[in-house]
């Protein structure tokens, strides 16, 4: 039984062996570094002092320090601008203190006639911390050229999408509007064209009436399955814009001048922002249904006549809508009864993140999260560039395709992104150049989709000027 | 990264080598056992062959060969049933006729087990141990009568071990495996570790307890696991890695026709679900990444407990009665992983899905004093209580959860009518009551005729239901273009099936030769089946479970064995043709055939103890109508195939020291199939396209050593 015995103790030897196990090698983590959150910014706009801001790749652990070098052309330090902390032999000297992971300086402007000829340029030329290194946006330029880059981190709101948020890439800012907050776009430009709200899923269909009082529910019981978004029925792409923006191709026909040929509308005012929390991942936008409404607009002079009531009313609502200089439209709501205000200036704004309604070949209209639409009416054109043509962090100004500008506002769309499956995705092999109104050629690529919980609705994106 | 793989069968020669320098090799020739007794929808437990059910059975011998750990190893050669693995969710479901796990009723002891998602329907088989296991019985056909709703397409019933021969049995056991070439002491392949020990106490009284741990890392197919940060689709594992441990008791006391006993059984499953999806968290400024990933880690556990007893009232009037209480909780853990930084953060834990149940079922047999007529009545009790949560499934929101009472009071009886010897006839009814369906009314009819010769016919009609699952009930996605919403006025579907046995046993050569050969022909068919219908003239597009579709499956079978000194073997082969009536389409219900074969070899050398086994099953070219769209938007029928493919598996298998340890060596998908291709025909929108169903995980080696001693 000798042999028995040591089998046993083997096997038990065997057992307890592998019922433990062991963990393995840990991968090793990028440098501490120490950069300027954005790249430049516009002398012109700073008044008499402006706050640089530095930002960290992570909280900092230790103490320790770093050195911004100051080069300057056609200004003088001391004369023209300094800083504080003052810089010594034309160095800053700034603390990293443990627990933090922002720091910043502040530019004082003391001659106010700088003009273009000046620029000031802070490089980061030392970093005193432990595995440190020097990278990213190492250099600050205070110029008066149009931004040189950065990342925006638009606040579309999370999983609801609560916001549009008009982004201006050379002015580095944004602006936010609630989503439901308008219903109807009376355009600026020289034609009389209205547009419907897209980003809550409006539609609308002309009727054969042109005295509002007529209609009735009764009238449009039938139609008003139809003036939807998302029926899968190819038929509704006639009561939405057209979603490549173009302004000829509204639900709303032009507006006559002869008033006879202004007919009354059929309006489904879509779905309020939703309210609900969807699993990670999920986005929830649309709540309650926000109900319907009949209009019919007129032209006087260079103004709209709003004609609005609801379906089975027997008289109706009447408001003068002028149009807005500078802006592409004037906007109105039917929550509130009034002109609103939505977008910037049209030249203040390239990008606008937002759901939106597009259309699918074949099954009409269907609604669109984390849409990213480009200033079609502001002239910005756009196209897209996948990374086995270029990489991003190649493509240069040389690079740029001037025929491949596209009109579409839906060239970036919903293109950056993949939601198709449980697991919602970034694409990584796309990104996009843009052209402002004002000729800035910009490469611009997504890095973020989702919140650190996996939450939809936290879009993130870098983008650089080509010069 | 530490990537080796370390060849199994080089690590297991020496050992091999080693034990086969001892030359105590004793000569023994086993007998086949020909009159196995099956207890599977019979009135007393008895010989197959009396049966008027066509019980199979696969012996303890069988896993032993086959070194099968849970139920998912030992199916994969049998005729008629696929296993189908999930690499998604690391669970193993069974389709038999074409209709998944939904349809099929496992049963341990003849009570239904469960599971998160049922009561003994969508089984997981990995879940179902086999270590104190004695056989496995399986009836092809709806036994509705027998086991209750859901049994539509068959049951398999589990047979634990209750007595041992000798006062102390001891076993361990060793099982080192490879998942495909994937082999690593702790981080790559399977490692099983079983130890059980038997006592006999008194005469009466018999006890048993078995542990086994069984820790599948995974099949890593050029992934990378947990620790890897690159956003390349190769993070975590092809196949989930998963842990588990299974503790069982049992107690039994028995004397003269009184037998009682409970049996425990505690298991613990973690799952490990390592997103291939890695967010790199780029910081443009500082041109720098953290990478974060979304993991979600699941622990199943299961408990059951079962109380039966047998015996005899009035020395007449048999009984046997089983309490059980059953319980399975899967609760999720999931988190962000800042995989660089091995730490987790937003750490989230809940219940996921939960189900419990409080089960009994009594039969009274021998009712009528007459040696014609035996009747059995019996009752079935289930208090079934499920949930899941939000995150399981897509509920109206704002929910957290679901749950559901599911309560059945059934009462059934049936009847053997012995004409002659060889003529017997066995009504039987069912009648199901319940909370949440109408009273629903069962029956099956099955008769026997043997002739001379051993000849035995076979004719057995059954009907079943199908309950609707929680989807179907309770659904509700609200989308701005489309809704799908559960129903709570679904019938349960209802199954019938028809099969016909002939049957002959045969010996030649003065018993030397001896053969068993049989042809099937089966029948099935579903209507009320459940199916997703769009809602006419609903804005947006609306979807509802509705019972509209049905479902057909008419096939022919054989299974022969033959029996020759040490030699044995077995041949099958069978043709399903399946006809499926989609959302209420007149066209695309035509019978799409399938072709399965398979053939069991085994050889035993009786000097060496040695028995060479080879199991093999091919599965043909699975052909159905699917809906797709053609490029002018038009919904047409097109008609989807998925490839043909075989499985086999070889293993040796030897004893040493008067049968204290033994050694099985193996392979396990010899032809090495992992994904087969799924393709659709004709044009349409996504033409082209074919995906690709997990099958196996390539070809794998084992080396299972046991140690048994009984004394």
């Amino acid at each position: 039984m000798k042999p028995l015995k040591k089998l046993f103790s083997l096997i038990v030897v065997l057992l307890a062996v592998s019922a433990c196990s062991s963990d393995d090698n840990y991968l090793t983590s990028d440098p501490f570094v120490v950069a300027f959150e954005t790249l430049s910014e516009n002398l012109g706009d700073i008044e008499n002092s402006e706050n640089i801001n530095l930002v960290y790749s992570e909280t900092a652990e230790n103490n320790g320090a770093f050195t911004i070098s100051i080069n300057a052309e056609n200004a003088v330090y001391g004369i023209d601008f300094t800083t504080q902390p003052a810089a010594v032999d034309g160095k800053i000297m700034l603390q990293i203190n443990s627990g933090s992971s922002t720091n910043n300086f502040v530019f004082n402007k003391l001659n106010p006639n700088l003009d273009e000829t000046t620029a000031i340029t802070f490089t980061i030329s030392n970093i005193d911390y432990p595995d440190s290194e020097i990278r990213g946006n190492t250099t600050f330029s205070l110029n008066s050229e149009a931004a040189t880059g950065g990342s925006i981190a638009p606040e579309v709101g999370g999983p609801n999408e609560q916001f549009q948020v008009y982004v201006d890439l050379s002015g580095r800012s944004s602006v936010k509007v609630q989503r439901d907050g308008w219903d109807l776009a009376f355009h600026s430009y020289d034609g009389f064209r209205v547009g419907i709200n897209g980003s809550i899923f409006m539609a609308a269909a002309e009727l054969q009436e042109t005295n509002i009082d007529n209609i009735s529910q009764a009238d449009v019981e039938d139609l008003m399955t139809q003036v939807a978004v998302g029926t899968f029925d190819p038929a509704n792409e006639a009561y939405i814009d057209y979603p490549d923006g173009d302004i000829n191709r509204t639900a709303i026909k032009e507006i006559n001048l002869d008033d006879s040929q202004n007919k009354v509308y059929l309006v489904n005012l879509g779905y309020e922002v939703g309210t609900e929390t969807p699993v990670p991942g999920g986005v929830a936008i649309a709540g309650d249904a926000r109900g319907w409404r009949k209009i019919r607009v007129l032209r006087n002079g260079d103004s709209y006549v709003l004609q609005y009531a609801n379906l089975n009313d027997t008289s109706h609502q009447e408001i003068t809508i002028n149009k807005s200089a500078g802006y592409n439209a004037t906007f109105f709501s039917f929550n509130t009864n009034s002109v609103v205000n939505v977008e910037p200036e049209a030249d203040k704004w390239d990008l606008n993140f937002t759901v939106f309604t597009n259309i699918i070949d074949g099954f009409g209209s269907y609604a669109f999260s984390d849409g990213v639409l480009h200033n079609r009416k502001g002239d910005v054109t756009a196209y897209s560039v996948t990374t086995d043509q270029y990489n991003y962090d190649d493509f240069g100004a040389s690079n740029v395709i001037e025929n491949n500008f596209k009109q579409d506002q839906r060239v970036i769309g919903d293109s950056w992104r993949d939601v198709m499956n449980n697991e919602k995705v970034l694409i990584d092999t796309i990104f996009y150049i843009v052209k402002d109104p004002n000729g800035n050629i910009y490469k611009l690529k997504f890095t973020g989709l989702l919140n650190e919980n996996g939450e939809r609705g936290f879009p993130e994106f870098k983008y650089k000027i080509l010069q | 990264m530490k990537r080796t793989y370390l060849f199994p069968i080089a690590f297991f020669l020496p050992i091999v080598a080693l034990f086969s320098q001892n030359e105590i090799i004793k000569d023994t020739t086993k007998i086949e056992k020909l009159d196995e007794v099956v207890v599977t929808g019979q009135h007393n437990p008895q010989a197959v062959n009396k049966s008027v059910f066509e019980v199979k059975v696969i012996s303890r011998k069988d896993i032993e060969r086959q070194a099968g750990n849970n139920l998912a190893d030992i199916l994969n050669n049998s005729l008629n049933i696929n296993i189908s693995p999930n690499t998604s969710s690391g669970k193993s479901g069974v389709s038999l006729f074409g209709l998944d796990s939904q349809y099929f009723k496992v049963l341990i002891d003849n009570i239904p087990i469960i599971n998160e998602e049922g009561m003994g329907n969508n089984t997981d088989l990995t879940l179902i141990n086999l270590d104190d296991i004695e056989r496995v019985e399986i009836v092809e056909g709806a036994m509705g009568v027998q086991y209750g709703s859901n049994a539509v397409s068959g049951i398999i019933n589990v047979i634990t071990k209750k007595s041992a021969k000798t006062d102390w049995e001891i076993g361990a056991y060793v099982q080192e495996e490879s998942v495909g070439s994937e082999y690593e002491w702790f981080n790559r392949g399977r490692h099983i570790q079983s130890l059980s020990v038997g006592h006999n106490f008194t005469e009466n009284i018999y006890a048993n307890v078995v542990y086994t741990r069984n820790d599948f890392t995974g099949f890593w197919d050029g992934h990378f696991g947990e620790k890897y940060d690159r956003n390349d689709g190769l993070r975590g594992h092809e196949w989930l890695p998963k842990l588990q441990q299974n503790a069982k008791m049992l107690l039994s006391y028995s004397k003269n026709d009184f037998n009682i006993f409970y049996r425990f059984d505690y298991l613990n499953e973690n799952i490990e679900e390592y997103s291939e999806l890695v967010d790199l968290r780029e910081n443009g400024a500082t041109n720098t990444s953290k990478p974060i990933s979304q993991d979600r880690i699941f622990t199943n556990e299961r408990l059951y407990h079962h109380l039966n007893a047998t015996g005899s009232l009035f020395k007449k009037v048999n009984y046997n009665i089983s309490l059980s209480y059953q319980e399975q909780t899967k609760d999720l853990e999931r988190y962000t992983y800042i995989i660089r930084e091995n730490q987790k953060e937003n750490v989230e834990e809940g219940e996921y899905q939960k189900r419990s149940a409080f089960f009994s079922r009594g039969t009274f047999s021998n009712l009528i004093d007459s040696k014609k007529v035996s009747l059995q009545a019996g009752y079935e009790l289930t208090n079934e209580r499920g949930s899941g949560s939000a995150i399981a499934l897509a509920i109206s929101p704002g929910e957290e959860k679901v749950t559901q009472n599911l309560d059945n009071y059934d009462f059934f009886a049936s009847s053997e009518i012995t004409f002659s010897e060889r003529f017997s006839v066995r009504p039987g009814f069912r009648v199901s009551f319940s909370n949440l369906f109408d009273t629903q009314y069962i029956g099956s009819l099955s008769a026997k005729q043997t002739l001379n010769k051993g000849w035995e016919l076979r004719a057995v009609l059954g009907t079943a239901n199908r309950t609707p699952n929680y989807d179907e009930l309770y659904t509700e996605i609200f989308h701005p273009s489309h809704v799908i919403i559960g129903n709570r006025d679904l019938l349960p579907e209802k199954g019938i099936s028809t099969f016909f046995h002939i049957k002959k046993n045969s010996s030649l050569s003065d018993g030397k030769i001896r053969l068993k050969n049989k042809v099937s022909f089966n029948y099935l068919a579903l209507k009320d089946r459940i199916e997703r219908l769009i809602m006419e003239g609903q804005s947006p597009l609306t979807f509802k479970y509705s019972n509209i579709d049905s479902y057909r499956t008419i096939g022919a079978f054989s299974e022969n064995e033959i029996f020759f000194g040490n030699f044995n073997a077995q041949l099958g082969a069978s043709v399903q043709g399946i006809s499926k009536v989609l959302e209420a389409r007149t066209d695309g219900d035509d019978y799409l055939f399938n072709l399965q074969l398979n053939a069991n070899l085994g050889y035993t050398v009786p000097k060496w103890n040695t028995t060479f086994s080879a199991l093999y099953k091919y599965i043909g070219e699975q052909q159905q109508f699917v809906e797709t769209t053609n490029d002018a938007g038009e919904t047409v029928l097109d008609t989807e195939k998925t490839a043909a493919y075989s499985w086999m598996d070889a293993t040796i298998n030897k004893s040493f020291f008067e049968d204290t340890v033994e050694i099985t060596l193996g392979m396990r998908n010899l032809f090495d199939v992992t994904n087969i291709d799924t393709s659709s025909l004709n044009s349409g929108a996504y033409s082209g396209s074919s995906t690709q169903i997990p099958i196996g995980y390539g070809r794998s080696y084992f080396l299972k050593l046991a140690y048994n001693l009984n004394f």
